[in-house]
């Protein structure tokens, strides 16, 4: 279910322009049915095989590693289904966009290394390249953006 | 139903046909309820970790149970820095025609920094392999790395990998029943191989 805000479309300036609510809405159903789906996969599968992949990434020690994906699903899931409903909004989208930003950094920081591993964002499988790098960071741009006009509108909704 | 089977394969790339398996590269029960197809190049340092360090393990402790079917597959890189790779893999597949892969195998990646391409001062290769086996062993082995019929094994097990989009070695399919899945080997570690296997009923 997509929740409307009407409570904004009084609001003056871009963050309630029609633009801004069209660009909201898309940003909401993409990111969240990119989460779901995201969530859907590693839930699926036996959960050792996306522990690998963060195994993979070099950061954490492997019980945290263990940890991270038995939680990270469960929380990808939450978040999607929060950004689709546009429930607590602000409060999702920060969350969303601070866990994408952290892929990112951490995808940037293999990619970097030249360590041939997989992204594990969906799966095993997927090697980390420039075209997984444009992705993720295009969908932290657009995670961000989306947070910030929903910033925005409720500042303006207050005022 | 044919054409629901076909729809099914296409779109679920993790369910299909049971992997061939080449008898005389496999350990374990061949009726196992979890098999480990395993696609490696004997010139592959990372292969030669995952044969001596992680595989032992995985033989001591599956071996007994009968829980793992292990299947090993050539898959020699075409690369500069491995050019003896096919060549090794077909004398490999040709000890395996006489039941001594296990033992060529070892020897082979045990030695590898010894006679790998990219030591500056190899010794023949051959000579590990021959040094497991009887005088002979060795001549047949000679000989049946030369057949044609050898040589399209090894063929056989590269198309199976690229069916696989295995582009790198060591490439690990775990199958059990109707699910495959493919095992990042960055990553991989022998508790969460054992946790895996071991929630596989």
């Amino acid at each position: 279910m997509i929740a409307s805000d009407n409570t904004h479309l009084a609001a003056p300036g871009f963050a309630s322009s029609r633009a801004a609510k069209i660009f909201m809405l898309a940003a909401r159903i993409v990111l969240g049915a990119v989460f779901v789906y995201a969530a859907y996969v590693k839930l699926r599968d036996p959960w050792e095989l996306f522990a690998m992949s963060i195994n993979s990434y070099e950061v954490l020690p492997l019980a945290m590693a263990e940890t991270a994906a038995h939680v990270i699903p469960w929380v990808e899931l939450a978040l999607g289904l929060m950004v689709i409903s546009g429930i607590w909004l602000r409060i999702s989208g920060t969350i969303l966009s601070l866990v994408l930003l952290t892929f990112f950094t951490l995808m940037v920081r293999a990619y970097a290394k030249g360590m041939q591993i997989n992204c594990g964002c969906f799966g095993p499988g997927e090697a980390i390249s420039w075209k997984t790098l444009l992705r993720d960071g295009s969908m932290a741009a657009a995670a961000i953006a989306m947070t910030c006009l929903a910033f925005l509108q409720r500042r303006k909704t207050a005022a | 139903m044919k054409l629901c089977a076909l729809l099914l394969a296409a779109f679920i790339p993790c369910l299909g046909q049971p992997l061939p398996a080449d008898t005389n590269k496999a350990f374990g029960n061949p009726s196992a309820p979890v098999r480990l197809d395993v696609f490696s190049d004997f010139e592959c340092p990372a292969c030669r970790n995952f044969h001596v360090n992680m595989l032992p393990q995985i033989e001591r402790d599956y071996g007994p149970t009968g829980k793992l079917y292990i299947v090993h597959h050539e898959f020699p890189l075409n690369i500069p820095a491995h050019k003896l790779s096919r060549e090794v893999a077909a004398y490999a597949t040709a000890a395996a025609r006489i039941g001594k892969y296990e033992a060529v195998a070892d020897a082979l990646f045990q030695k590898q920094p010894q006679w790998y391409t990219e030591n500056p001062n190899p010794i023949k290769f051959w000579d590990v392999i021959a040094g497991v086996l009887t005088p002979a062993e060795q001549k047949k082995v000679l000989a049946l790395a030369k057949d044609p019929s050898v040589l399209a094994e090894v063929q056989s097990d590269v198309d199976l990998g690229n069916r696989l989009r295995v582009d790198s070695t060591p490439s690990f399919f775990l199958t059990h029943g109707m699910q495959r899945f493919s095992l990042p080997y960055q990553g991989l570690t022998y508790p969460l191989f054992r946790s895996m296997v071991d929630n596989m009923k």
